[in-house]
């Protein structure tokens, strides 16, 4: 071995490339690392009196899009009909506050699904993503499996099921089915359902696939309350439960790592009158170790490019240059095809060259630019020769 | 009843004492009995054509043969035949009397997880040195031994560069090893004085050694060139499959001015990305339809903070930024024309920074300075920070610069681009070379044949095992739901899918791993749109309960009061008869 220092340094260079393969920048996933976080947001009342629903879902899609999620993974379901309502004193503005501070409709808000298109319907569509082929991507939830999906649902509910639009009704197996037809394609990593109507826990109690975690604002027979009256607008503007989640992250940014545990048990059941109910039995993962920003905010793995792909323009490098100078010499060459086609119009079709010409002529001998006032002269003239010609024959 | 008894009685009254109720002179009518029976007999006519009526149109799915065929797929996963070879060029004495053997356990032994798309392998070693020629091992079919004759490629090999080399070895391979050449890879040893091992674009390598009679490590290096590279492009663990569920993705190109007031450039992409990349495109297309737009956005800043570092003179991002440097909000990448739903779209974007934080780099984890400037978001896409030249320079000009970017700076952008792409398809982005002696060439595909085979292998199994799962929830739900309508286009698409799955299977186990890859994207299409068809929704109206719901408070209480009458009728007939039968019998003994 001594005497062989080349075989000993292939032998080495063999081990310098293992240690090395090992600590090379990871390009390793399994298929379930997370990569993404997308936001489904569904405000499922309508009407001036249930303002405070689409206060509630503009709250948390401000919070979300301010912790970094961007519009193109959130998905917003509105009736919409508040901001330029009649009865809104002050139009184009929605405020989840009587002081009236943080003007929600403000800038940039991308509603999905507005008006008359918010339905079970599509909302189960939305979830399980079976839509027609012309929906476009927008309008899509195109999680993969290494998503996690937050969904919130405010308006009103009941035992069971949540009233959507007030002419029809989600029930709570509607959704444990979706979600598990979800899970079935893997259409989520983890899913956060947060729930904000009256017997909200109700909802989520057919549920049954691994990855969800729930939290709902109230139990079965409590009612959710909202949080005040503005006395200008004259409707309440925001609901208790969501009221103290805005209070929560309005101490947070991208950055901070609170836990969804903090968030869960900062629900304090004197202030909200009812008591936040969280299930955690499907979740795997200790809520104390999982940040917020995994849910509400912008996660995005990167990893940096340790090089580039050196060699491919050497190998390229001769095939390039010949394809740059075909192309240079096909327009070259196409060049010379338009002058001969030139030449070769004038040739052939010398009459109407002798035309043209002739047409130019009279042009500058007359003076006038515009070809039609000559074509118009031309023909008058022409008329007037015809009834000289005629007078002097009879 | 009452009346017969009565009319009867009068003559019956003469006859016997105590039997007038069991007597009757007259037949019994059979009136009603025939008017109850009938309406009991339209009913049970009726009832198939109401069942036939009220059907729900469900295609027949091929539940049986999905799940047999997913079983199948699960208990013997997909198993690709590879090939090794190793010739030896010039005259070797093994030590050991099976080297095959020992490399094949060597290969074996560095297999850590079996991740799909394995290759199945087999290992042969033939020594063919010009005088002798000795074939040892096992080959996949006689007609994948390397034919002798070979020797004077040692004399020809001799002082060509290594471009030359690759093309020669491939003549070689492709003239000696039939009809096997797309399966069979290969590794050339030959005793020289510089050892150097060089791994070519095609499917072949060659080792200049200088001692062969070292068995432990010329058998380690082929070990190595087979197991880490052939069989595993290189990388330790990576499966990334960025294909949408329709077998399409969409390279989404952009150019981002961060400040217009301060500079704007434009490119010219189409030219020059579409001729370097068309062949990259081409020889991808079995894994994907690739298709390439691109766009030039403005007002386009980064949302994450950079530091102004003293020594370099230049603004510094750091890792732990790198995740906030997408600003999602501002940067509309998302407004592609081509990209269908199902598709899966990959950005690459180049953003050129302000003039209050030019130049910009991006520090490593290691603390250094990152050589491309560039990081990926795995299943995102990848971003290239290009500095304007001479902006470190710049001083407060009034003017705004509008240029385009030079060729040069395109072309080496795009090289980063390939390098991102590579490792977005969990490939390594180049081959960290420990010394000069060991060097992997680089293919103007963007991908080397061997690559290309390791990736058809990855995303053929990953489809094939996708599609099956799909097909299989599919079946389930279907079933769990009778009552839903099940349309013909999905029973036909089922059909497909099944159809290419079973062709793609075939293609495995002859080894075209080309075709098995372009079947198996068809099949995932095919399942996909099969599960994911939009009149497939399962609210709970189409349950048995609704059905009977609708049906039984109609049916229910009139079949009973039919049935009853039916049976009451029959009964009192019968009764009737008996009592008539014995009056006869009675007046027959009498006479």
């Amino acid at each position: 071995m001594a005497s062989d220092p080349m075989g000993s340094q292939l032998r080495r260079i063999l081990s310098i490339f293992f240690s090395l393969s090992i600590i090379l920048p990871l390009s390793s996933p399994s298929p379930t690392m997370h990569n993404n976080n997308w936001a489904v947001l569904v405000c499922t009342s309508r009407f001036w009196f249930n303002y405070r629903h689409m206060a509630n879902t503009l709250s948390l899609y401000r919070t979300v899009k301010r912790l970094g999620i961007p519009d193109e993974r959130i998905i917003l379901m509105l009736a919409d009909d508040m901001a330029c309502n009649a009865r809104n004193n002050y139009p184009a503005q929605v405020f989840n506050n009587e002081n009236h501070q943080l003007n929600l409709y403000g800038d940039n808000v991308e509603v999905d699904y507005r008006g008359y298109e918010v339905t079970v319907e599509n909302f189960l569509r939305v979830l399980t993503g079976r839509h027609e082929a012309s929906v476009p991507r927008s309008k899509r939830l195109l999680s993969d499996e290494g998503s996690h999906i937050l969904l919130y649902m405010t308006g009103h509910g009941g035992n069971e099921f949540l009233k959507f639009q007030d002419t029809e009704e989600l029930q709570s197996h509607d959704l444990a089915d979706a979600v598990k037809q979800m899970k079935e394609k893997n259409r989520f990593k983890e899913l956060l359902i947060m729930v904000d109507t009256c017997q909200a826990a109700t909802l989520f109690s057919q549920l049954q696939s691994p990855g969800v975690v729930t939290i709902g604002s109230s139990m079965k027979g409590e009612n959710s309350y909202s949080h005040h009256l503005d006395p200008d607008v004259g409707v309440s503007v925001v609901d208790r439960f969501t009221f103290y989640t805005l209070a929560f992250f309005e101490r947070l940014d991208m950055y901070s790592n609170a836990s969804l545990n903090s968030l869960f048990t900062s629900y304090d059941p004197t202030l909200l009158m009812s008591t936040a109910y969280y299930r955690t039995d499907l979740y795997e993962r200790p809520l104390n170790m999982v940040p917020v920003t995994n849910f509400f905010g912008s996660v995005m793995k990167t990893i940096p490019t340790d090089s580039a792909y050196p060699g491919f323009l050497v190998a390229h490098a001769s095939e390039y240059a010949t394809i740059s100078a075909e192309t240079e010499t096909a327009r070259v060459v196409l060049e010379d095809e338009a002058d001969h086609s030139k030449t070769y119009d004038q040739s052939e079709k010398g009459l109407q060259h002798i035309l043209d010409e002739w047409l130019k002529l009279l042009e500058g001998k007359l003076g006038v630019k515009d070809p039609e006032v000559l074509v118009a002269y031309g023909l008058g003239s022409m008329v007037l020769l015809l009834t000289i010609s005629t007078w002097l024959s009879s | 009843m009452a009346d017969d008894t009565s009319a009867a009685a009068g003559t019956s009254t003469e006859t016997g004492a105590g039997t007038e109720s069991n007597l009757r002179t007259t037949k019994p009518g059979t009136k009603r009995l025939f008017l109850t029976v009938s309406v009991l007999i339209s009913f049970l006519l009726g009832a198939p054509f109401l069942l036939k009526s009220t059907e729900i149109h469900r295609s027949p799915l091929p539940s049986a043969a999905i799940s047999s065929l997913s079983d199948h797929l699960h208990s013997n996963p997909p198993s690709f035949p590879c090939h090794f070879q190793a010739i030896f060029l010039s005259p070797f004495k093994p030590s050991d009397s099976s080297l095959s053997l020992s490399v094949a356990e060597r290969i074996r032994a560095q297999l850590s997880a079996q991740s799909c798309g394995n290759c199945n392998f087999t290992v042969s070693v033939t020594v063919d040195s010009g005088s002798s020629c000795r074939h040892e091992g096992d080959a996949a079919s006689a007609a994948c031994l390397w034919e002798c004759g070979g020797g004077g490629l040692v004399d020809a090999i001799e002082g060509r560069d290594d471009q030359g080399i690759d093309e020669l070895l491939l003549s070689a391979v492709n003239g000696r090893t039939g009809g096997c050449a797309g399966r069979v890879y290969s590794i050339f040893v030959i005793e020289g004085r510089d050892e150097r091992v060089v791994i070519g674009k095609h499917r072949h390598a060659w080792m200049v050694l200088k001692d062969l009679d070292d068995s432990t490590s010329v058998v380690s290096m082929i070990g190595t060139v087979f197991g880490d590279y052939f069989m595993r492009g290189g990388v330790e663990k990576g499966e990334y499959i960025p294909v949408g569920s329709d077998g399409n993705v969409v390279l989404s190109f952009s150019l981002l001015n961060s400040n217009p007031s301060d500079w704007i450039y434009d490119w010219d992409f189409q030219r020059t990305g579409e001729v370097l990349l068309a062949p990259v495109l081409e020889a991808l297309a079995p894994v994907a339809n690739i298709t390439m737009e691109s766009q030039v956005l403005y007002h386009a800043p980064k949302s994450s903070i950079s530091y102004w570092d003293e020594k370099l003179e230049a603004y510094v991002v750091n890792t732990r930024d790198l995740p906030f440097f997408v600003n999602s909000n501002e940067w509309h990448l998302d407004t592609s024309l081509s990209a269908s739903g199902r598709s899966k779209v990959l950005q690459f974007v180049v953003y050129v920074p302000s003039a209050s934080e030019c130049p910009l780099y991006i520090r490593t984890p290691e603390g250094e300075m990152s050589k491309t400037n560039a990081f990926i978001s795995p299943m995102w896409g990848g971003v290239a920070i290009w500095n304007p030249p001479g902006c470190s320079m710049q001083s407060q000009g009034i003017h705004i610069v509008r240029d385009v970017l030079p060729p040069q700076e395109l072309e080496k952008i795009i090289e980063i681009f390939i390098g991102q792409l590579r490792l977005l398809f969990g490939l390594n982005s180049n081959y960290v070379e420990p010394s000069p002696k060991f060097k992997v060439l680089a293919s103007e595909k963007g991908f080397t044949n061997w690559e290309l085979d390791l990736l058809y292998r990855q995303h053929t199994c990953f489809n094939l095992l996708s599609s099956l799962s799909t097909l299989q929830s599919l079946s389930t739900l279907v079933e769990s739901l009778p009552r839903m309508i099940v349309m013909d286009e999905i029973g036909k698409q089922v059909e497909l899918s099944l159809e290419a799955a079973n062709l793609a299977e075939s293609n495995i186990s002859l080894g075209i791993n080309n075709a098995s890859a372009l079947s198996s994207i068809r099949a995932r299409a095919l399942a996909e749109d099969a599960f994911f068809h939009p009149s497939i929704m399962s609210i709970s109206y189409s349950s048995m309960e609704h059905y009977f719901a609708i049906y039984m408070p109609f049916f229910a209480p009139v079949s009973l009061h039919v049935l009853l009458a039916a049976v009451k009728e029959v009964k009192r007939y019968f009764a009737e008869r008996s009592k008539y039968l014995t009056f006869r019998a009675s007046k027959l003994k009498s006479s």
